[in-house]
């Protein structure tokens, strides 16, 4: 027994560690995971104590059944510097258990996770990485391919999540406030979008614009706290500079990239100095960014980065004859400074200089200066041979994105200043088909795992409604024709009596003469009258909008007495839709369903503002069912157009037959929490949701989300037709 | 009874900003009932002010709120010790010895108030008291002015087709900078060069009207901005005070704002 194994495990520690050591040995896991384990027990021990230590060897079987023998080795392997890195048990052993739950999760990710442990656990902490490896599990579904790319940090998404765990402030923590910004800058507004990594590594990423879209780098290394965010607003402010002053794109003609670099910097600067004529305090916000220093060495980046500073800051003095001259043309053009024509003329002839002075200069690895500056490669036409890295897809998710409500009714005393990006929206905007849907908006998603909301997590595709049967409103109500009766004595009933008289008012527009006469008498004998004397008459108000949301999933095909699922919902809706006609109340109704997160399938089938008329009815006869249930997206989207209702109650109406499902989503508790976070939402936007669940089934889930008041069970599903209307007519009373 | 009291003694500063001057002035000759649109704190309640001082009427102002009824306007039966006594109401008072009435915000008031003007605004010129049993020949010399700011109404509160057709109306929108720089300084007593910087983070705030911001600053805002600058207070603070906090309580946007007067000054 070696020394330091004995004061590793001093006394009665002994014994346990030897009988774990035994343990793993037995398990027949072969000789070089013994040999790892042997030396990682005493070294942990050493520094976290031997209890931690001696229970490291059950993490260490779990982790090895589930993820192999090579990932256990890893963990042994790994163990002593995370266990100097956390210096305590408790923490130690916290490691240890997420390994053992990650190993369950992602077995074939445990390896590359653990090769990289020390990397990542420079930059998270352990809740930090225990969310990021959630992340990782979620954002792949069940796809193990994506996954273990995940884990290799080979997808773009790993390197995004694990800075927004670290804390780097990253650009789109603070997107909504610097978008306010730009535009109040020059009244532009741009949907921005994250950067792809592009061919710069980490340290040289910057910004870019073009064809009416920003794209910013998820974060900028180096950068934190209030640090980045003045780098991203030196950015915007930049960037909206180039879009409000630099007019039509350059033509690149036979220019070398050097002169391109060359005219680009001139530009920022004509730009800024434009910008800076108007708002003075610009200058502030720039200035701190321009470091370079007058005795760089000559080549072609210090120049650069010289030459940035001496056509801003006035104080700057160069001993360079190539930025003084620089700086002197530029400030003898100073009187045309509006026109872009100039930058092309400086910077031409300063390329050249630099051409005859032999400096060197690679594009290839050549990243402005400073920082905030973009990459100007809106600047110039686009070469014909570059196919821009854009997925389309997500450039319509973004401008087609849901707006607030003051922008959906555009004030038409001021069309004149159209926002710059509308024609961008128009053109992504795909014509309608109904095979494809268009990608409307995203909306988080909220994990109980992590106790986090991930944003932009879902997207909802809305799908044009395919026109069915045109009759068939009007066969259900004719089958029907007794109950649409019943329906319609009960909306009739609803109404009638809506205006109240109310007595003793303060203020009123009629006396209320049994007030009076007591206030009289009162003042006869001398008392003080009570003066609320007068009426008024008041219409109690139905003051209430709603949204019917129909869950169209693939279960709702399944036959039950009197046809489908699906089919007993339309013609209950039909009948819905007559008393919600009937009472006057605006209403939408849309139905659902969902394939994986990035495919919310979202149908409309009536919108708030339209008339009911016949095309409900065929949009309901054309509803097909298919996929999943992935209710949080569904409810969130539907909120969002409730939200932009007037009214002062407003409420979704959720017809489902099963329970929140998807296929990217094995763990069912998942989308049982996150349907139960956006109930939890909408709620606090004061809209209500009310469940009505179709079939025998366990009520516990419907209770969890919606509350024990928020939903109601029809255990007939052939009843729902009789009971829906009736429902929301004593729901809404 | 007259109306000294709504009488305005001295002229109210007014910077025209077009011809609006004269136009009021010919709705008045012909006694057409006139709305005023535009966004809050243009000058719109100054610009009626100035006018009833210039044509020598008393002006008689109400204030339109929610909870407003008609008989807010015409006046309403009152308990004294011997019974009941009608008392007029503003719109009574103005319609009966000839003032300008102005309705401010007229769409606050719920609708079935708002046909109480409706005799009142075409060629019969008379008021119905119906409680009081009393029909009123205008004033020869009244006039009926509203107000009514089309940016922030919502889809509920509009008004009535019939109301609307009835009168002329004047737009008013925020002055030019050079004409707004000129109003702020005179009416905050400050310099041009620092009304100038104020109208330009007016306008900074105005690009973000729909974009977040309800509305942007008002001239009235500037004005503010520029007394509490005449009292000592800086730039970023007195713009804090005056035009940030009072328009938005979202952080977002009050971060945007900050930002964008630090970027004017």
């Amino acid at each position: 027994m070696p020394e330091h194994v004995r004061a590793a495990f001093p006394g009665e520690w002994l014994a346990p560690w030897l009988r774990a050591l035994r343990k793993i040995e037995g398990a027949g896991y072969g000789a070089p995971l013994e040999a790892a384990f042997r030396t990682a027990g005493p070294s942990c021990a050493e520094i976290v104590g031997p209890e931690p230590a001696i229970d490291m060897a059950d993490f260490l079987s779990a982790v090895t059944i589930k993820a192999g023998r090579r990932a256990g080795e890893a963990l042994c392997a790994a163990a002593p510097a995370v266990a100097r890195r956390f210096g305590d048990g408790p923490r130690f052993r916290s490691w240890l258990s997420l390994m053992q739950r990650f190993a369950a999760m992602a077995p074939e990710s445990v390896l590359p996770v653990i090769e990289r442990l020390e990397s990542l656990l420079q930059r998270v902490n352990l809740s930090g990485l225990e969310a990021w490896l959630l992340a990782g599990v979620r954002i792949a579904g069940a796809d193990r391919e994506r996954r273990a790319a995940f884990f290799r940090m080979e997808s773009p998404d790993a390197e995004r999540l694990l800075d927004r765990e670290a804390g780097e402030t990253g650009f789109f923590d603070m997107e909504r406030r610097m978008k306010a910004f730009m535009t109040a800058l020059h009244g532009i507004h741009a949907p921005l979008r994250e950067a792809p990594p592009g061919r710069h590594d980490g340290s040289q990423r910057r910004a870019g614009y073009g064809d009416g879209i920003i794209r910013m780098p998820a974060s900028f290394p180096g950068f934190r706290g209030a640090q980045a965010e003045a780098l991203y607003r030196a950015s915007l402010a930049h960037i909206s500079a180039h879009m409000r002053h630099s007019g039509a794109r350059f033509p690149v003609g036979k220019l070398k990239p050097l002169q391109i670099a060359v005219v680009s910097l001139i530009e920022d600067a004509r730009v800024e100095a434009l910008a800076m004529r108007e708002m003075p305090g610009l200058k502030r916000l720039w200035l701190p960014f321009h470091i370079a220093q007058s005795s760089g060495a000559m080549t072609a980046p210090s120049l650069f980065a010289r030459l940035s500073r001496a056509l801003i800051d006035p104080d700057f003095e160069d001993i360079d004859g190539w930025v003084r001259k620089g700086r002197d043309m530029f400030h003898a053009a100073a009187d045309r400074i509006e026109d872009p024509g100039i930058s092309r003329a400086i910077g031409n002839l300063l390329g050249n200089d630099l051409g005859q002075m032999r400096v060197q200069f690679n594009a290839k690895t050549y990243a402005v200066q400073p920082p905030y500056r973009d990459d100007n490669a809106g600047l110039w036409e686009p070469d014909p041979d570059m196919t821009p890295p854009e997925d389309t897809e997500a450039v319509v998710v973004e401008s087609a994105r849901i707006r607030p409500s003051e922008e959906d009714e555009p004030d038409r005393q001021r069309e004149g200043d159209q926002p710059p990006d509308d024609t961008q929206r128009a053109r992504s905007r795909p014509a309608e088909d109904p095979d494809t849907g268009i990608p409307v908006a995203t909306y988080p998603e909220y994990d109980y795992q992590a106790g986090t909301e991930r944003p932009d997590w879902t997207t909802v595709v809305e799908y044009p409604p395919q026109l069915g049967d045109p009759r068939f409103a009007q066969d259900v109500l004719e089958r029907h024709a007794d109950l649409a009766g019943r329906i319609s004595a009960l909306v009739r009933a609803a109404r009638v009596g809506r205006p109240v008289r109310l007595r003793r008012q303060a203020e009123g527009e009629t006396l209320d003469l049994d007030a009076c006469i007591d206030a009289l008498a009162g003042l006869r004998a001398g008392d003080m009258p009570d003066p609320r004397v007068y009426q008024i008459m008041a219409r109690r108000s139905r003051d209430l909008a709603v949204a019917v949301l129909l869950d169209v999933s693939k279960s709702t095909g399944d036959a039950v007495p009197g046809g489908t699922v699906l089919d007993l919902e339309r013609e209950a809706v039909v009948l819905l839709a007559e008393a919600m006609g009937g009472m006057g109340d605006p209403f939408s109704i849309a139905a659902f369903s969902s394939n994986g997160r990035d495919e919310l399938r979202y149908h409309r089938i009536k919108d708030f503002g339209e008339p009911p008329g016949r095309r409900i009815g065929a949009a309901l006869a054309g509803l097909r069912p298919g996929y999943s249930t992935r209710l949080g997206a569904a409810l969130r989207h539907a909120g969002a157009s409730l939200a932009s209702q007037p009214s002062f109650r407003r409420l979704i109406l959720l017809v489902t037959d099963g329970e929140p499902s998807d296929v990217d989503c094995p763990d069912p508790a998942y989308l049982v929490e996150d349907a139960r976070r956006a109930v939890q939402r909408l709620s606090a936007e004061g809209i209500d949701v009310f469940c009505v669940g179709l079939g025998a089934r366990n009520t516990e889930q419907e209770a969890r989300i919606f509350g024990q008041c928020g939903f109601v069970q029809i255990e007939r599903i052939e009843a729902l037709t009789e009971k829906l209307p009736a429902l929301y007519l004593r729901l809404t009373a | 009874m007259d109306l000294d009291a709504y009488r305005i003694a001295s002229e109210p500063y007014y910077r025209g900003i077009g011809a609006e001057v004269g136009q009021f002035g010919a709705a008045y000759a012909a006694r057409l009932p006139v709305m005023l649109k535009g966004p809050t704190g243009c000058g719109k309640t100054r610009f009626i002010e100035h006018m009833a001082w210039k044509l020598g009427r008393p002006l008689v102002t109400v204030s339109c709120h929610e909870d407003m009824t008609a008989s807010d306007l015409v006046g309403r039966l009152l308990l004294d010790p011997s019974g009941t006594v009608w008392s007029d109401g503003p719109l009574t008072l103005a319609v009966r010895y000839g003032a300008i009435c102005y309705l401010d915000e007229i769409v606050e008031a719920r609708q079935d108030t708002t046909v109480v003007i409706h005799a009142l605004t075409d060629d019969r010129r008379v008021l119905p008291l119906e409680k009081k049993g009393e029909l009123v020949q205008a004033h020869p010399d009244f006039q009926l002015v509203i107000s009514y700011n089309p940016g922030y109404q919502s889809v509920l509160k509009d008004l009535k087709e019939s109301t609307k057709q009835r009168f002329c109306a004047l737009d008013f929108g925020y002055p030019d900078p050079s004409v707004e720089t000129e109003i702020v300084a005179s009416e905050a007593g400050i310099d041009l060069p620092l009304a100038h910087q104020l109208v330009q983070i007016a306008r900074r705030s105005r690009n973000l009207r729909g974009q977040g911001l309800n509305e942007g600053a008002s001239t009235r805002m500037l004005i503010h901005a520029g007394a509490l600058i005449r009292e000592g207070l800086a730039l970023p603070e007195a713009c804090q005070l005056a035009l940030i906090l009072p328009i938005t309580d979202d952080p977002d946007m009050r971060d945007a704002l900050a930002n964008a007067v630090a970027a004017c000054a």
